[in-house]
């Protein structure tokens, strides 16, 4: 069965604010086609609605949604399960029977109608001009053509080229519309770039009677001159983020996905050499794509104006989730997982940071550990009104000159190694650590004490108390 | 002094009693003229047919049975009186009244199909063939859309309607009518039976998810539950109400005999020719025959004046 029209399902989390934690692969890619991030906001707009009215109400409940991913429609059938607030208040979202299709294929004359339709309704400066391209009337509700408005009051019927600055347009002389149509241009008085749209009026076929000139903005008018020196800082620190992570995303997911295939042999039997290069390249895919989500986070939290929320966590019940989540790596590796048997231990911070830094803990830990070996978490209240929690492994160990770096950025302490199956960027514990101390916290390695341990490495996160 | 304060009291709580009695006495005042001038101007069969009015109260007694029955606590039946109270608090909600009607009228077609057509209630041939399905998956739905439409067709026999099987809006509604309506019971604990009954629902579950899912899950094919015969009305209904974006109680009303001009656009607006819709006319037997022009109206155009309707119908629902 072909890949893109048929997922099974995806799972997701979300938390009391509709903000999506964790998502799989499908669901992932269709918050971010939609413009969100993870953690975000849910921004599948009907996804969200359900979301919402099923946290409203209590209720479990099982509604079909579309959405439009920037390409195809995405039709499928959502179960929303409301949580209670010990564990998160927020919804776990199911999505099954997932397909994908342009359901109203429209045909380009369809679509030349929308999208004119769409510049109609978007248009901030709106002009009528006769038969020869000179402006009769023109409106504006954009605050910077206030300027362009008073022009064309002073003296109508001018030009547009006298009004508009056409870019890569060096003629003066009135061109065929279908030439001008679509250009970007600029007038005196805006900084922002537009889009110049001239529709004919009249019949298609003949010459047309007038024109319906629309400019269309490329971004929203700002009101704030931005000149502040750390906010340009701060936007362009957004890079990784906010540009490259989510167009990356889906390339690097079809590498995998497709790398995944030739790998298993979907597709027909293969030799052998080829099944294990292909399993090389999802690899190194999977250490792409988790480089890149490292990279995102990196830059957040080395963003100047970076801080967390304060909210009561419980750890165990955030240490519950992260064993959870990461389940099924530890059963293909036989390791368990032992979770402390308190109830609650109620610490001050982000929730979703919190749980962030025990996935990097536990999946290292996992990662180092060997075969058929045993995590253990606890908890402890020191007398300072911190709460600890910490997770031991019986890996190898932290050694004592490592203990310095082993929170430098880019440190992967000689990892490199472990046959190409390590997909760790080195920035895991670093970004970990600086969420730690966002929270008034540390996050440090607890030397072990040769006499009790049994020589695995034990990483301790603090935390203020809540009280 | 003590006197007075009684005497007060018990006047203002016999005038708050007379206030509401005289509130819902108004109200039946203000419905008669709708009702009589629509039984006057439709001979033949009503949308409103004694039948139909038997079936609601029945649903109505018997969603608020069950309610009573969660507070009970040592399971007895609950009081006839009590129990016609709550039913009339939960008809005072029209969006929940609309709702049982669309039932009612989809359970009295389903008779109405077996008689006139022999065709299985539960059971349709589109369903069988979905249940020996390939995919594993698809079967398995099959599986719980048959349980849950025998379960259905089985409680409508008797009148009734399952909670679990109201839409989760609704279901929010009647226990709000629940939590709010004064009931001077000494039953139990309304506040414990509605935390119980909210965690037990489920709406993916019922059997509306169901179909609807059913109907998700044969994408392009799912053309084949547009007609009558071979799908059965409630999985006909469901696919209707997916192609023509109608809530799927309009889609079951469109079935209704009185209704064959919404019949006619609902199926042109899912696509289907004068041959095809002629077929479903056929088997619901409405009052008007299908226009003749139909074809004339494209999709588009048909949708557009369905859903202009509905949003009607959903603004005069409130």
């Amino acid at each position: 069965m072909n890949q893109q029209h048929t997922i099974s399902g995806a799972r997701g989390l979300t938390d009391d604010q509709d903000r999506l934690l964790s998502a799989d692969e499908p669901l992932a890619e269709l918050q971010e086609s939609c413009g969100g991030t993870i953690p975000g906001v849910l921004a599948v707009p009907e996804l969200l609605i359900l979301v919402r009215q099923a946290r409203r109400m209590g209720l479990r409940i099982a509604r079909e949604f579309s959405a439009f991913d920037g390409q195809e429609v995405v039709i499928a059938f959502a179960r929303i399960h409301p949580l209670s607030s010990k564990e998160g208040g927020g919804c776990e979202v199911l999505i099954e029977n997932w397909h994908r299709g342009s359901q109203n294929e429209l045909n380009s004359h369809q679509l030349a109608d929308r999208l004119d339709a769409i510049d109609r309704a978007a248009a901030e400066v709106t002009a009528r001009l006769d038969d020869d391209q000179k402006v009769q009337f023109l409106a504006a509700t954009a605050p910077d053509a206030t300027e362009l408005l008073a022009r064309v009051k002073a003296s109508p019927g001018q030009d547009i080229n006298a009004l508009l600055e056409l870019k890569g347009i060096a003629h003066q002389q009135p061109l065929h519309w279908r030439l001008v149509d679509g250009t970007q241009c600029s007038f005196s008085g805006s900084d922002r770039t537009w889009r110049l749209r001239l529709l004919p009026i009249g019949s298609a076929a003949g010459t047309p009677r007038g024109f319906e000139l629309l400019l269309v903005a490329d971004e929203p008018f700002s009101w704030v001159e931005d000149t502040d020196e750390s906010q340009s800082e701060y936007a362009h620190s957004r890079l990784i983020g906010g540009t490259l992570t989510p167009t990356l995303r889906q390339p690097i997911a079809r590498v995998i996905a497709n790398a995944e295939t030739i790998r298993t042999r979907m597709a027909g039997p293969l030799r052998s050499e080829y099944s294990e290069y292909a399993g090389n390249i999802a690899a190194a895919g999977q250490h792409l794509s988790g480089m890149l989500d490292d990279l995102a986070d990196l830059e957040v939290v080395e963003a100047p104006g970076f801080s967390v929320a304060e909210e009561p966590v419980d750890l165990i019940d955030v240490a519950r989730r992260a064993a959870g989540i990461l389940g099924v790596r530890a059963q293909e590796r036989s390791i368990e997982i032992v979770l402390p048997d308190a109830d609650e231990v109620i610490a001050l911070g982000e929730f979703r940071r919190v749980l962030q830094i025990l996935i990097n803990l536990m999946g290292n830990a996992i990662a180092y550990s060997p075969e058929g070996s045993v995590i253990t978490i606890t908890t402890s209240q020191s007398e300072k009104g911190k709460n600890t929690i910490s997770v031991c492994d019986e890996g190898p160990g932290v050694e004592a000159e490592q203990v310095s770096r082993i929170f430098d950025k880019f440190e992967r302490l000689g990892r490199d190694s472990d046959d190409g199956n390590d997909t760790g960027s080195g920035l895991g514990l670093y970004i970990s650590r600086r969420l730690a101390l966002a929270m008034n916290g540390d996050l440090e390695v607890v030397q072990p004490n040769s006499a009790v341990s049994s020589g695995g490495a034990e990483f301790k996160l603090t935390l203020p108390q809540f009280n | 002094m003590g006197d007075l304060a009684m005497d007060r009291t018990e006047t203002t709580s016999v005038e708050a009693i007379l206030r509401d009695e005289l509130a819902r006495e108004t109200r039946a005042l203000g419905g008669i003229a709708p009702v009589i001038s629509h039984l006057l101007e439709s001979p033949g069969q009503n949308m409103v047919s004694d039948a139909v009015l038997a079936r609601l109260r029945g649903m109505l007694g018997d969603l608020a049975a069950q309610l009573l029955c969660e507070t009970a606590i040592d399971g007895g039946a609950p009081d006839p009186e009590v129990q016609e109270r709550l039913a009339q608090a939960i008809s005072a909600k029209d969006a929940v009244l609309n709702h049982l009607y669309a039932v009612a009228v989809e359970g009295q077609l389903l008779d109405q199909l077996q008689q006139r057509r022999t065709l299985d209630p539960v059971l349709s041939p589109l369903l069988q063939e979905l249940i020996a399905s390939e995919h594993a998956a698809t079967a398995e739905l099959a599986m719980s859309a048959l349980a849950a439409q025998s379960r259905f067709v089985q409680s409508q026999r008797r009148m009734g309607l399952s909670l679990a099987e109201l839409p989760a809006e609704l279901f929010a509604l009647v226990l709000n009518q629940f939590s709010t309506a004064e009931l001077d019971t000494n039953a139990g604990d309304v506040g414990a039976a509605i935390n119980a009954l909210k965690s037990r629902y489920d709406e993916g579950a019922g059997r509306l998810a169901l179909l609807s899912r059913l109907v998700g899950s044969m994408r392009a094919g799912s053309v084949a539950a547009l007609e009558l015969e071979h799908a059965g009305l409630s999985l006909f209904a469901s696919a209707l109400a997916k192609a023509t974006d109608q809530p799927r109680d309009l889609a079951v009303l469109a079935c209704h005999d009185r209704q064959s001009a919404r019949l006619a656009l609902s199926l042109r607006a899912a696509g289907l020719d004068t041959v095809a819709i002629e077929r479903q006319f056929v088997s619901l037997n409405p009052v008007d025959a299908v226009s003749a022009g139909i074809m004339q109206i494209s999709v588009e155009n048909a949708l557009t004046v369905l859903s202009r309707s509905s949003s009607s119908f959903e603004r005069a629902a409130g």
